[in-house]
């Protein structure tokens, strides 16, 4: 009797009217993959350092914490774009170089998904500290310090190291700075 | 002349395999990765009367088949007080990603009950190096008598996801298990009226407490599954509430079922953690037998909780790095009346390797108390 109960919870959950709704809301809106991580993560455990593994092995892995993290593979497709983002070098992205400004740091604020995980102007996630007064506050040496070697103050520190040049680095520190 | 011309096509044709097999590893994706967690503690314990190291290593084997199908499997491997290497599994499965938002799980997989089981249980991501009061599986060993302790089983999931927006979600697990089974050869603690009646006045007659076997296997000593799932609501990325439920009847004769439901709390701020659970069962339970009548049943009725809180100074006084303070209370009432307080400082190296300095001092009320150090570090990789 409990298998025939469960057979038809599972016949009106795949079936049912709300699926298909469920399904078109997740088209018209899905988190940048930082957000997702910033939002996901932490729920159960610290982020990884995204250099731990490679490309290839976040692909396995992935689908592994879709299911423990109720992931819709919409948001694990997210993640998986901002994996390869930070695991490109800004060479090899030529894609994205061509797009975007190497020299504007809200481009690369948004390539690099920083508010993903930090509110900047009042918007972005809460893994991190707010960007607003943090070049006032510690000093344009902290940040710098902070984009070359995330970990420098902190070893448990989630933060990814990204793929920025030494003038991106200087622009994104105006950028915070200015504002 | 022909065969010539199919040679050289051949050759063509085989340099351009070549190149295609070559070309394969530019690709982004994976087929197998190896990882897992491991830990070794140091745990001194008042009621055992000893203190000892201790070694665990728990590898992930993960598997992904194509976009729609992916295999991962647990096992723990550690070291018993007899010096035996002991092998188990804790979870072999298969997902199935049927839509963007529904998963199949099918296989030996961790019971979506509560969610320690489910996600707080590695130690790399427990903020103690014991388990929550209220369970009592994965190796522990422990004062305070478990209301529900399993931690995975055999059978059939379905997952859920509906998604509301970036932030808000509902979670819906289903499962079908084999379930729980009486315990073999169990010595059954008769329960003594008056100690009973001293805490809550009820039960009128004197009943063997049941003892229930959650051991997941891949047989079933009878035709009856268990039955449950979770539903939690997410405000992302701040909270998580959910309600659990398991139902399953556990003798041969199909008459004893066991019931248990649950809440679950997971709070998660900028330099906090909050995790709670309540579990209450209901298992029946044969009274003494009447020469002429058969045994009526009793309903045993069990409850109890836990709150951990999670300081993380770090992320206040930077100096601190990844320091953090640990404070978990754990209560469980009737039939095994227990409480448990534990304090700890942790000290994360990185993301993934933490090294806990705990305390625990457990108090039970119709048997012996217990106080543990323990230091333990562990490591995801």
């Amino acid at each position: 009797m409990k298998i025939l109960y469960f057979l038809i919870a599972l016949f009106l959950t795949l079936s049912g009217g709300l699926l298909p709704l469920f399904t078109q809301a997740i088209a018209a809106e899905v988190g940048s993959g930082a957000e997702i991580i910033n939002n996901n993560c932490a729920r159960c455990h610290n982020s990884r350092p995204i250099q731990e593994f490679s490309i290839q092995e976040w692909s396995v892995i992935m689908p592994h914490m879709r299911e423990k993290a109720h992931l819709t593979g919409k948001e694990t497709e997210a993640v998986m774009k901002f994996l390869k983002t930070i695991s490109s070098g800004p060479d090899i992205n030529t894609a994205d170089v061509v797009e975007i400004p190497i020299l504007d740091g809200g481009a690369l604020m948004t390539k690099y998904g920083c508010q993903g995980c930090h509110s900047f102007n009042g918007q972005g996630g809460a893994l991190g500290p707010a960007l607003d007064n943090t070049v006032e506050q510690k000093g344009a040496e902290f940040v710098r310090k902070k984009l070359t070697d995330p970990q420098f103050n902190n070893p448990a520190s989630a933060m990814p190291k990204m793929p920025l040049s030494a003038a991106q680095i200087e622009e994104l520190v105006d950028f915070i700075e200015q504002k | 002349m022909r065969i010539g011309k199919f040679i050289g096509l051949l050759a063509f044709a085989s340099s351009t395999t070549a190149f295609q097999v070559y070309a394969t590893p530019q690709d982004d994706t994976g087929r197998f990765v190896f990882a897992g967690y491991g830990d070794v503690k140091y745990e001194k314990s008042d009621l055992q009367d000893s203190s000892a190291f201790s070694a665990r290593f728990v590898p992930i084997f993960l598997f992904s088949l194509n976009d729609k199908m992916h295999v991962e499997a647990e096992t723990e491997i550690s070291l018993n007080e007899a010096g035996e290497t002991e092998i188990e599994l804790e979870y072999a499965d298969i997902h199935y990603f049927l839509t963007d938002t529904t998963t199949i799980t099918a296989g030996k997989f961790l019971l979506p009950f509560g969610q320690f089981s489910a996600n707080w249980h590695p130690s790399w991501i427990n903020r103690t190096p014991w388990t929550p009061g209220i369970y009592g599986s994965h190796g522990s060993s422990q004062a305070m008598t478990p209301l529900l302790p399993i931690l995975s089983d055999v059978g059939i999931a379905v997952q859920q996801t509906f998604y509301f927006s970036s932030k808000q979600k509902i979670f819906l697990d289903l499962y079908v298990t084999n379930g729980a089974s009486a315990e073999a050869h169990a010595e059954e603690e008769v329960v003594d009226e008056h100690d009973e009646e001293a805490e809550e006045g009820e039960d009128e007659h004197a009943a063997a407490f049941p003892e229930v076997e959650f051991e997941a296997t891949s047989g079933d000593n009878n035709k009856n599954k268990a039955f449950g799932g979770r539903i939690a609501y997410a405000f992302l990325p701040a909270i998580e509430i959910g309600a659990s439920y398991y139902t399953a009847k556990y003798d041969e004769d199909e008459r004893l079922d066991i019931t248990a439901q649950g809440f679950d709390i997971n709070l998660i701020g900028s330099h906090y953690l909050i995790r709670g659970e309540y579990i209450s069962t209901e298992t029946d339970g044969l009274e003494e037998e009447d020469e002429h009548e058969a045994a009526d049943i009793a309903v045993f009725k069990r409850n109890g909780w836990f709150l951990q809180s999670v300081f993380q100074a770090g992320q206040i006084w930077p100096q601190l790095g990844g320091t953090e303070l640990v404070v978990e209370y754990a209560k469980t009432n009737k039939f095994a009346e227990a409480k448990r307080w534990v304090a700890g400082v942790n000290y994360w190296l990185d993301a993934r390797s933490v090294i806990k300095f705990s305390y625990e001092d457990t108090d039970v009320k119709v048997g012996d108390d217990d106080q543990r150090l323990a230091v333990q570090y562990s490591y995801g990789f």
